[in-house]
């Protein structure tokens, strides 16, 4: 094919993005690995599944339906959520997870040349997308495990159109509390998209945890992001959601995909809110989780962090990247923690009871062999 | 530049480079080298190649000619050191003529399909004698940075005139024009009135890697010296995590290395009759990936499999495709008499030609052996038999799931 010259098509910020390349599937990595069972403990998911309503819903979902376009925007689950949390439907935007909502604030709000700032030990989509988008990520240290605020404000200039703050962090499980955010909001004084990605709130006991909706209302520059694939096990299905002011809502409408969110997804997600004992479940189980890998990090002289969300991570003493590769040959998905650059930690999710046994043993035995 | 291949058009490739180099302010010397070069490839390019392209680089400490081919399947036969006999015909003695020419050899697909050769030459720096580093250094101040030229320069002369590092931090000069080239990074820690502590530098190691080297630590035995260089290896991961370098690989540790934070994946030979390990630091999580291992290595690399907690296929590679033609490219180090050894391409000769090229560099005194071959890219395996047979063996197993590489080594001159 003469004459077609790729290089000269994409542009330099994309040539220059390294792409993503997943995990293979289990049966694969099961084979590589030489184990006939993989517990997962890398993807911070729930180990009890969606809560019951959502469980009918997908029990006696006629599969002649897969034949049909969903509704395009989400009209029945943007009224449920905007219900549950006092909004006008307008205000909420769903995405086929919330890596798409990400995506739709930076397209609606980021030209090249212009910013983000985040902090450099966090969720790595915001770093992603920007980077592959023709906009700068500044990143900035965290100061004790957690998100610093003055250090922020100090990295915002004439160019930085969104601060993605991640609270809780992953994956520190660091947290800002309503106060705290009120003031940096105050701070930001509305020079920037200010968003504030709530993927684990719903693992929140604490009252300190920022009412973020009740904030939008006084910083129309707040943007919140939630997910139905952690608290309330749909990560399979692909959707999560953004809230924000009227204006812009709209803004960010106009960069949103219509239809992107399935049918099933949309039905099981609208049943889920907001059952509160599906939470009240989750959050027991993550508490005795918690409890017992505490101890085992005790046990055997591992430094923990991790307060809020269904993970911790452990210091260990070898390479995490190595303590990976021996966790999976004995049947145990952990996360290396050197790509998230906190090299030399593990994160680990507070999986089903036997999973957290079958970790502690097989953490256990690759710390045995040095 | 694109020119016919043929000899019709060598002399016109020699005198364009020749008058570039004298443009540029090249020495003499080497535009001379570099034009005789482009010479010999364009001669011994079969018509076959179609138009061929020339540049030249300015790489800072070397001296760069590109020949780029529009299709893949070109005869570098006559590139193979080892291949050079009497009788053979004058294009392949060309091409060898222009491999012995180079102090570096690379292949490397073009950016459009086919392919492109690398022919390097060192530039030489001035002998000098560096500065000493004052005595009351300390303490760090700050995390790790990028440092400027000024502070690049002073950290190596300081660890060239104290010893410390390795072989890489020695001639600022050569230091600065590396990274200025993009070939070398550096991290550089300060005390509060800036002045260097120690440093950590990184090159390219094959296509995700990177050769890790020092750290070169000026404080003063104690405390400090090992929370330096840890402070410098957690900023030079966490630089480079969440890019498109897969590990970090450490051929000869300085000894403030901090091992804990690495895996050792093999041993390596060295001249005095010892051996050292070959040190590895994974940047990324390892999914598993193939191995295409030869049967004669298979026992050796599924012990280090498994060993290393690896998740591998490991699978027989196929025959290669070609008949004839094999080749390999070397890298020589005369001053440390050490020769490294890549496949260039790959034919059912493969086995011969590995052995020929290390009999031929054993006869011209060369004492130290090193072959890498890349696990991921089956064709590598052909030549896998011909180098046990000349005595290397393998020596450590790099991890990466797109492409293990596997490093064989031998020492000293005869079998």
């Amino acid at each position: 094919m003469s004459g077609f010259a790729l290089e000269r098509l994409v542009p330099a910020h994309v040539r220059a993005f390294e792409a993503y390349v997943p995990s293979p599937p289990d049966d694969v990595l099961r084979r590589r690995f030489g184990v006939a069972h993989l517990h997962r403990l890398n993807n911070n998911e729930n180990p009890l599944g969606p809560p019951a309503a959502s469980r009918a819903v997908m029990a006696r979902w006629e599969v002649g339906q897969a034949a049909q376009y969903p509704q395009g925007d989400g009209w029945h689950l943007r009224r449920a959520i905007a219900g549950r949390f006092g909004l006008d439907a307008e205000q909420v935007i769903l995405g086929n997870g919330a890596n798409e909502v990400i995506a739709f604030v930076i397209k609606a709000f980021c030209e090249q040349g212009d910013n983000i700032v985040t902090a450099d030990r966090t969720f790595a989509v915001y770093e992603w997308l920007a980077s592959f988008s023709g906009v700068t990520p500044r990143l900035v240290p965290l100061r004790a495990d957690g998100f610093d605020d003055a250090a922020l404000l100090r990295a915002i200039d004439a160019r930085t159109r969104v601060v993605f703050l991640c609270n809780p962090n992953n994956p520190t499980g660091s947290w800002w509390d309503h106060a705290k955010l009120a003031r940096f909001l105050d701070a930001v004084a509305g020079r920037a998209i200010v968003v504030v990605d709530e993927a684990y709130a719903e693992y929140a006991e604490e009252p300190g945890f920022p009412d973020s909706f009740a904030l939008m209302a006084r910083h129309p520059n707040l943007v919140v992001y939630r997910t139905f694939s952690k608290m309330w096990g749909l990560a399979g299905l692909r959707i999560g959601w953004m809230a924000a002011a009227p204006a812009v809502a709209a803004t960010v409408r106009k960069t949103s995909i219509s239809y992107s969110v399935n049918l099933l997804a949309l039905d099981a997600a609208r049943e889920a809110v907001w059952d509160e004992a599906h939470i009240a479940a989750t959050r027991a189980h993550v508490r005795e989780m918690r409890a017992g890998l505490a101890a085992l990090a005790g046990r055997l002289g591992l430094g923990m962090i991790g307060a809020i969300g269904n993970f911790a991570m452990l210091r260990l003493p070898i390479p995490d990247t190595v303590a990976h590769r021996r966790l999976m040959a004995r049947g145990v998905m952990a996360r290396a923690m050197t790509s998230f650059r906190y090299p030399g930690w593990l994160r680990v999710s507070f999986g089903s009871a036997p999973a957290m046994a079958a970790f502690a043993e097989a953490l256990e035995a690759v710390l045995a062999e040095g | 530049m694109l020119l016919p291949p043929g000899p019709g058009f060598a002399a016109v490739g020699a005198e364009f480079i020749r008058g570039v180099a004298a443009a540029t302010g090249i020495a003499p010397r080497l535009g001379d080298r570099l034009a005789l070069i482009a010479e010999e490839v364009l001669a011994a390019s079969p018509p076959s190649a179609g138009q061929v392209s020339l540049a030249l680089r300015d790489r800072r400490h070397a001296l760069r000619l590109e020949l780029g081919f529009a299709t893949a399947d070109v005869d570098l036969a006559g590139l193979d050191q080892a291949r050079r006999q009497d009788g053979e015909d004058t294009a392949d003695v060309g091409l060898y003529l222009a491999a012995r020419l180079a102090d570096r050899l690379t292949t490397e697909p073009g950016v459009q399909g086919g392919l492109l050769l690398g022919f390097d030459l060192a530039r030489a720096y001035p002998a000098r004698v560096a500065e000493a580093p004052p005595q009351a250094l300390g303490p760090v101040h700050g995390v790790p940075l990028e440092p400027d030229d000024a502070t690049l320069a002073l950290l190596v002369d300081w660890a060239e005139a104290s010893g410390a590092g390795g072989p890489v931090f020695r001639t600022a000069a050569r230091v600065l024009d590396q990274r200025a080239a993009g070939e070398l990074a550096a991290l550089v820690a300060l005390d509060a009135r800036r002045r260097p502590l120690g440093g950590l530098f990184w090159q390219p190691f094959g296509r995700r890697l990177m050769a890790l080297s020092g750290p070169a630590l000026l404080l003063p035995e104690g405390a400090g010296r090992a929370a330096l260089a840890t402070g410098l290896l957690d900023a030079a991961l966490g630089r480079l995590a969440r890019g498109s370098i897969q590990g970090l690989v450490v051929l000869e540790a300085a000894p403030d290395m901090p091992a804990e934070a690495f895996e050792v994946v093999g041993h390596l030979p060295d001249a005095a009759g010892g051996q050292h390990p070959v040190l590895f630091r994974a940047l990324e999580e390892d999914p598993g990936g193939i191995a295409w291992v030869p049967a004669a290595l298979r026992p050796w690399v599924t012990e280090q499999v498994r060993r290393l907690g690896l998740g591998r296929d490991i699978e027989e590679p196929p025959p290669p495709a070609r008949a004839t033609g094999a080749a390999m490219a070397a890298e020589t180090d005369r001053a440390a008499g050490r020769v490294t050894l890549r496949p260039l391409l790959a034919a059912a000769d493969a086995a011969a030609v590995a052995a020929g090229n290390v009999a031929l560099f054993r006869g011209q005194g060369f004492s130290q052996f090193r072959a890498v071959l890349d696990l991921g890219r089956p064709e590598h395996a052909a030549f896998a038999e011909g180098l046990v047979q000349a005595g290397l063996a393998p020596a450590a197993l790099i991890p990466d799931a797109a492409g293990d590489l596997l490093l064989l080594a031998a020492t000293g001159t005869s079998r």
